[in-house]
């Protein structure tokens, strides 16, 4: 995929994807609003911490907020990718779009650098104001938890497959269902059970090890693999400009 | 660009939804620098056929080829190099008439897509609106915008579908104006139009649909006497003489007559080809013409066919 990402149809299209969803309020709205939750909550959550109410130890509390931070880069693309396809075709813009001299890959690429760049900057952004909030104003224990490396090392490295693993499950009811809200439930549904993983993880049953993240990152690699090529499938640009 | 054959074919194109036949057997041809309106009432296939000559529907049967590329198995070479404009409001309203333009040239990957955005908006003269969001303007300039947009690359083909449809008369005429001119340097344009009075008045040849069936293809002239029966009317300054009585009633061509005081109205085989010859012979028998003109009302004739059963087999 990052061949066709080079290419300059593909960008011009995520330039102008990205310039649609900027002026989208529903969209915007949930791309500031969710990520300043997902920040506040873990930092107040570490900065209250109280040994002497909390559940489950320090460990516990920082994977608490660890979900959030695996969270944000599920749920963001759900609402731009369930809106890609339908959406666009409901506007009647996807109908001159697809008489241009652009394969499907192309115009999926397109939309999928689109959702992958705001949701990615968010999700990072917001982990590393997060860390500068511990390092300045954590107290142990949740400290030393917080400050773990393999944090970090798994947001990086399943963070952007996450993130494709959600836009491409969106765009793919997006292609096939009828109405915006539809598509956007439909992923919802998806998306959930795709959790358990990282449940496993930040709760402690699954250690956060080198290799439990490389297990889970591999799992995610083959899935988003297989969704790219059901994504491909399930666009049907007859279908797509079908108003009937 | 192959072979010359007319930039845009379709050959017995047919085209299905469901169990349902919305365009059967189609046959026509655009040259470079024609304009070609298909004609004809809602349903009758008009924007199948476009949809199809732009690579978004496939025929069912048939082949249809712009520049000599088959629209279903050489897609790419066909969308490099048509300009569509699409039945439906298409552009994106939140964003600069520019930017709506720009996404073209840059997806067209031009060499050089500022100059051919700038070339395209003094074309349709909205060079100074250009940083106006699409959504602010009125429909005949978003109608501008869309041909900007369509024409941006320069296509040789164009597929224009009513592209001056709810446009105030001044509008329209500007729309009318520019397709004009786009055909005048080359481009074949193919375009569909419910209205009589613009396929008429635009058109180098107009295909007449219903229900996906062509009734007549031809120029407005011959479309004209196709669903008038050929009959002229000529307006004398005097009244009607014996002379003149003769060289009407000695011309071959002539199949029925009406006279009046000072206005003779005649059928002929046909009149495009028999006019001239009639003229001339009313002059050299003295006869001080006014006004020769193609007689009857084309709405209604149009009209009537329009209502008139469907023959049981191809009209084509
Ligand atoms: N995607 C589609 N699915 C089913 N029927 C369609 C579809 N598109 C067009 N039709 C039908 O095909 C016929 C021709 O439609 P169309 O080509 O849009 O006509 P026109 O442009 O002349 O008004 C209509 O009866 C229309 O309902
Ligand atoms: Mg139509």
């Amino acid at each position: 995929m990052n061949a066709v990402i080079a290419r300059s149809p593909v960008r011009a299209l995520a330039r102008k994807e990205l310039g649609e969803l900027r002026r989208h309020r529903m969209i915007v709205a949930t791309a500031v609003v969710l990520p300043v939750a997902f920040l506040v909550l873990p930092v107040a959550n570490l900065l209250f911490y109280d040994p002497a109410r909390a559940i489950g130890g320090p460990d516990f509390a920082v994977g608490q907020a660890m979900f959030c931070f695996f969270l944000t880069p599920v749920i963001m693309p759900a609402t731009m990718a369930a809106y890609g396809i339908i959406g666009e075709r409901d506007q009647g813009t996807l109908e001159p779009l697809l008489t241009l001299p652009i394969s499907d890959r192309e115009l999926l690429a397109g939309k999928v650098a689109a959702i992958l760049l705001p949701t990615l900057s968010a999700s990072f952004a917001i982990y590393l104001l997060y860390m500068a909030a511990v390092v300045v104003v954590v107290s142990e224990p949740v400290r030393t938890p917080a400050l773990d490396w393999s944090w970090p090392f798994g947001l990086l490295l399943t963070g952007p497959l996450l993130a494709l693993f959600s836009t491409l499950t969106g765009l793919v009811f997006s292609a096939r269902s009828k109405d915006v809200r539809v598509a956007e439930h439909l992923s919802g549904l998806v998306l959930l059970p795709s959790m358990l993983p990282v449940l496993l993880i930040v709760t402690r049953t699954v250690e956060p090890s080198l290799v439990a993240w490389l297990g889970f990152a591999a799992v995610l690699s083959l899935l988003d693999y297989a969704l790219w090529k059901l994504a491909l499938r399930a666009f049907d640009r007859e279908r797509a400009i079908s108003t009937v | 660009m192959r072979g010359a054959e007319p930039a845009i074919v379709c050959d017995a194109v047919s085209r299905c939804f469901g169990e349902r036949l919305v365009l059967s057997s189609l046959t026509l041809a655009v040259e470079r620098g024609e304009i070609l309106g298909l004609l004809g009432p809602n349903g009758s296939g008009k924007t199948t056929t476009l949809r199809i000559l732009a690579t978004l529907l496939q025929p069912h049967g048939g082949s249809a080829r712009v520049l000599s590329y088959d629209v279903a198995s050489e897609t790419m070479e066909v969308r490099r190099r048509i300009g569509v404009m699409p039945e439906r409001p298409s552009l994106y309203e939140r964003q600069t008439v520019e930017a709506n333009v720009r996404l073209w040239a840059d997806v067209h990957g031009l060499a050089d897509p500022g100059e051919a955005v700038g070339r395209a908006l003094q074309f349709v003269g909205l060079e100074d609106r250009r940083r106006e969001p699409v959504g602010s303007l009125s429909k005949g300039l978003k109608q501008r915008v869309a041909l900007a947009r369509a024409i941006v690359h320069r296509p040789p083909v164009l597929l224009l579908d009513e592209p001056s449809s709810g446009l105030d008369p001044l509008a329209a005429a500007a729309m009318e104006n520019l397709i004009r001119g786009l055909a005048g340097e080359g481009t074949a344009v193919l375009l569909n139009t419910h209205r009589l009075a613009e396929a008429e008045r635009l058109c180098d040849r107009v295909a007449i649909l219903r229900e996906g069936r062509l009734l007549h293809l031809g120029t407005p002239r011959q479309v004209r006497a196709a669903l008038l029966g050929h009959i002229v009317e000529v307006e004398l300054a005097g009244a009607v003489d014996l002379p003149v009585r003769r060289a009407i009633e000695s011309f071959p061509a002539v199949r029925e007559t009406c006279w009046a005081p000072s206005a003779i109205r005649v059928r002929l085989t046909d009149s495009e080809r028999d006019t001239p010859e009639l003229v001339a012979r009313l002059v050299s028998a003295g006869a001080r013409i006014i006004a020769v003109r193609p007689a009857g009302d084309l709405e209604r004739a149009y009209l009537e066919l329009m209502s008139q059963p469907l023959p049981g087999s191809l009209a084509a």
